[in-house]
């Protein structure tokens, strides 16, 4: 046969096969069936070994490798059978889960246990990402009722529990004792911003800082801390599912915000991190996580006090949300790996090793069991967050349920608290944003 | 006209008599053709599944409703790129794209090209001088991203501290969307400027001497000089650049990623694409349509400097 190949004719071979295995490789998601997840069945885990190993994806929330390290060797001493290979997957929450995402769409991979935030299981749980833990519970004997209820119920749905508290956290109010006492203040947190306003010309006067009171960096979920303003006047996020942020409780809340920052020019808002910030010196007080006190309590050069978040006109109490990390098993990895994961997870949530990484971090031990005598006496501020759970409320739907809204919210607050945007108008728009994401991305895939 | 593969491109296919093309493979120029398809198949299947295929699958993907993570997605055309471009972001990250791109290539190469006209200068110390504008360039991106974060925060950082020094406070660099852009554009010009000017020094300096010393001669001055003379005939180096620079500012994401990971007021095209699979809001699909707007515009830029720019360049 005469072979007369010809550079067109090469040329068109060559991309015929190119285009041949594009399409045959052009697999991706699959196209056929409906994206709503479906009844969780119980998996049954009879009859399964627990692998020889698997991989426990962290972010290391409150600095915790050397902890999370420390109790892996406990584990591996008690199991020698099961090796968990510690794997730094983030360096905070949103990078662990754009990791976690991309395992799966990849589909290969995936760790046997991961840290899942606040804002993040629940899109887990409608994406089919993840297990339900109750067949494992039941199995392992893992003491439920033993955990913090709150924290516990975060990660239920449907009937069913989807991840179990881990670093689990609310925010705090940060004070400096120093500036207090300068300024002639009370050794305590203000009991509602109504106060914290009479305070803070004087704390400015006295203290040499530059701001009284630092806003969280709007970069670093400051859709979490604002609910405490929010609800303070009444407002919320949203309400159930009814998205009420441009709601007059909610405009007023964050007007009242921008006020004191442009109007009354005693709060400034955060560029990077506000725990940083205030351990700098450069604001008197400010809100952050309970995970942030151990470094918090290192760097500062002043006496640190602690105490309850402010309420607000509409409520004094109950005005502080929970937050932070649970731990959950991918559905993507075989039996024998969930049985090893789960092991781990029951052993990584037992009283005395939440008790050592509640210890090393600052984080709530999510044990009502847990010792802690020895921590308390070491960091008697720890305390405080753990009353302070007794008087916290559930987080808005739209903040941890609605892809996105976190950052959307946060978006919203930069408007608002670093450029001066219009309240009603900015809120106005962000629940328009919000309905858009619940009625494309979430209401679907809601039980009826 | 149809050439052969065997490089004989003055025979026209009708005029060569059969048995002789039976020949002409038969031959040396059958091993010839093997071997070139050995050495160039490996590189075409690199180039086909890593560059091709992911092209074609982002193409398939953008007509997808697809949230990263989840198995299932569903076809939904052209309803991605309608979305977009009638979305209230589509103006400003088409903007930003706009803005960023046109500052930080044109910053780049104007600087650039007055870093190299200082170091062409036959003064001393012009090695090192070399070596430290090019050095940024080397650099990390993550690396000097958080570098300058540190300088610009305006509680603790450098700038802030010198500003306060001289009794001013610092802008809210990090916070404002305007500014943390300029932040960005300034950290990148920073960092990318060493490649202009290592460039244009040598362009400038494989400039003919004998032309420049007419014009000297002539009484042409330094200025006229450089305007009439140096700047049209360092015009291939400047085509080169602008492609280049350009095709790299549209693609700029790890200053951008480290120094505003929320894309405050930096949304370029890229780092939307980036923000809408792998932040907050995992549509995969959505993104997948913003990267093939890109590379429409990549595609359209390039097209347009080869029929039109490179008309006006000299190469000789």
């Amino acid at each position: 046969m005469t072979m007369n190949l010809d550079r067109r004719n090469f040329l068109g071979l060559a991309g015929l096969g190119i285009g041949a295995a594009a399409l045959a490789a052009c697999g991706g998601p699959s196209t056929g069936g409906s994206a709503a997840s479906s009844a969780p069945a119980d998996i049954d885990f009879s009859g399964v070994k627990p692998a020889g190993s698997f991989d426990f994806w962290t972010s290391h929330p409150g600095q915790s490798q050397a902890v999370e390290q420390s109790i892996i060797e406990k584990f591996q001493a008690k199991f020698p059978d099961i090796k968990v290979n510690l794997v730094t997957a983030g360096a905070n929450y949103e990078e662990i889960a754009q990791k976690f995402q991309t395992s799966q769409a990849a589909k290969s991979a995936l760790p046997g246990l991961v840290v899942l935030s606040d804002v993040w299981w629940f899109r887990y749980y409608t994406n089919g990402n993840i297990i339900p833990l109750d067949g494992l519970v039941k199995q392992l004997d893992i003491k439920i009722d033993d955990f913090q209820k709150s924290l516990v119920a975060d990660y239920q749905y449907a009937n069913k529990q989807w991840a179990l508290p881990y670093g689990r956290s609310t925010p705090l109010f940060y004070y400096n004792k120093d500036h207090f006492k300068a300024a002639g203040l009370p050794d305590r947190a203000p009991k509602t911003w109504q106060e914290f306003a009479e305070w803070a010309p004087k704390l400015q006067a006295s203290s040499g800082a530059k701001y009284a009171y630092m806003y969280p960096a709007l970069a670093g979920y400051a859709g979490w801390t604002l609910q405490n303003m929010l609800w303070g006047w009444g407002g919320s996020w949203s309400n159930g599912w009814n998205l009420n942020c441009d709601s007059t409780e909610s405009v007023t809340a964050l007007q009242w915000a921008q006020d004191s920052i442009y109007k009354d020019k005693w709060a400034g808002v955060s560029s990077k991190n506000a725990a940083d910030d205030f351990s700098a010196g450069i604001a008197s007080t400010t809100i952050s996580s309970t995970g942030d006190l151990l470094g918090v309590l290192k760097s500062a050069k002043f006496n640190v006090g602690v105490g309850f978040l402010p309420g607000g006109p509409k409520a004094e109490t109950n005005v502080c949300p929970t937050g932070g990390a649970g731990l959950g098993i991918p559905s993507g990895v075989s039996k024998e790996v969930q049985l090893a994961a789960a092991t781990f997870l029951k052993f990584m949530t037992e009283p005395e090793n939440t008790a050592a990484f509640s210890a090393a971090t600052g984080y709530m031990p999510s044990r009502v069991s847990a010792d802690m005598t020895a921590v308390l006496a070491k960091t008697p501020q720890i305390k405080t967050a753990m009353d302070q759970l007794k008087v916290t409320r559930v987080q808005d739907n739209a903040r941890v349920f609605l892809p996105g809204a976190d950052q959307e919210m946060a978006k919203s607050a930069a408007k608002i608290l670093t450029q001066q945007g219009d309240v009603k108008a900015t809120m106005t728009d962000l629940k328009a944003t919000l309905d858009g994401i619940y009625t494309k991305d979430v209401k679907p895939k809601l039980k009826s | 006209m149809t050439r052969q593969l065997t490089g004989s491109p003055a025979a026209p296919a009708k005029t060569v008599p059969s048995a002789q093309r039976r020949g002409r493979w038969s031959g040396r120029t059958r091993r010839d053709f093997f071997v070139f398809l050995a050495l160039a198949l490996p590189n075409l299947a690199l180039i086909a599944v890593f560059t091709y295929l992911p092209l074609i699958n982002n193409m398939y993907y953008s007509t997808l409703d697809w949230t990263l993570g989840s198995a299932s997605a569903t076809v939904v055309g052209l309803d991605n790129y309608v979305s977009f471009f009638t979305s209230s972001d589509a103006p400003h990250v088409l903007g930003t794209t706009l803005i960023f791109t046109v500052v930080t290539v044109g910053g780049s190469m104007v600087l650039g090209l007055l870093v190299a006209l200082a170091l062409n200068a036959k003064v001393r110390g012009t090695t090192f001088a070399r070596s430290a504008v090019f050095a940024p360039y080397v650099l990390s991106g993550v690396g000097v991203g958080l570098v300058w974060l540190f300088i610009f925060d305006p509680g603790y950082g450098v700038l802030s501290w010198l500003l306060r020094g001289i009794g001013q406070q610092s802008p809210q660099w990090i916070n404002d969307p305007q500014l943390a852009l300029v932040m960005v554009i300034i950290v990148y010009i920073w960092k990318n400027l060493g490649y202009c000017a290592v460039v244009y020094l040598a362009g400038l300096q494989g400039l003919p001497k004998d032309v420049m010393e007419a014009a000297s001669l002539d009484g042409a001055n330094g200025f006229r000089r450089f305007m009439s003379m140096s700047v049209p005939l360092l015009s291939p180096t400047t085509f080169f650049l602008l492609i280049t620079t350009m095709i790299s500012s549209l693609q700029a994401f790890d200053l951008i990623r480290i120094m505003t990971p929320l894309g405050n007021g930096t949304n370029t095209l890229i780092y939307e694409a980036y923000l809408q699979a792998f932040g907050a809001y995992n549509r995969a699909g959505y993104s997948a349509t913003i990267s093939v707007v890109l590379f429409a515009i990549l595609l359209i830029i390039t097209v347009l400097q080869l029929r039109f720019v490179e008309r006006k360049v000299h190469y000789s």
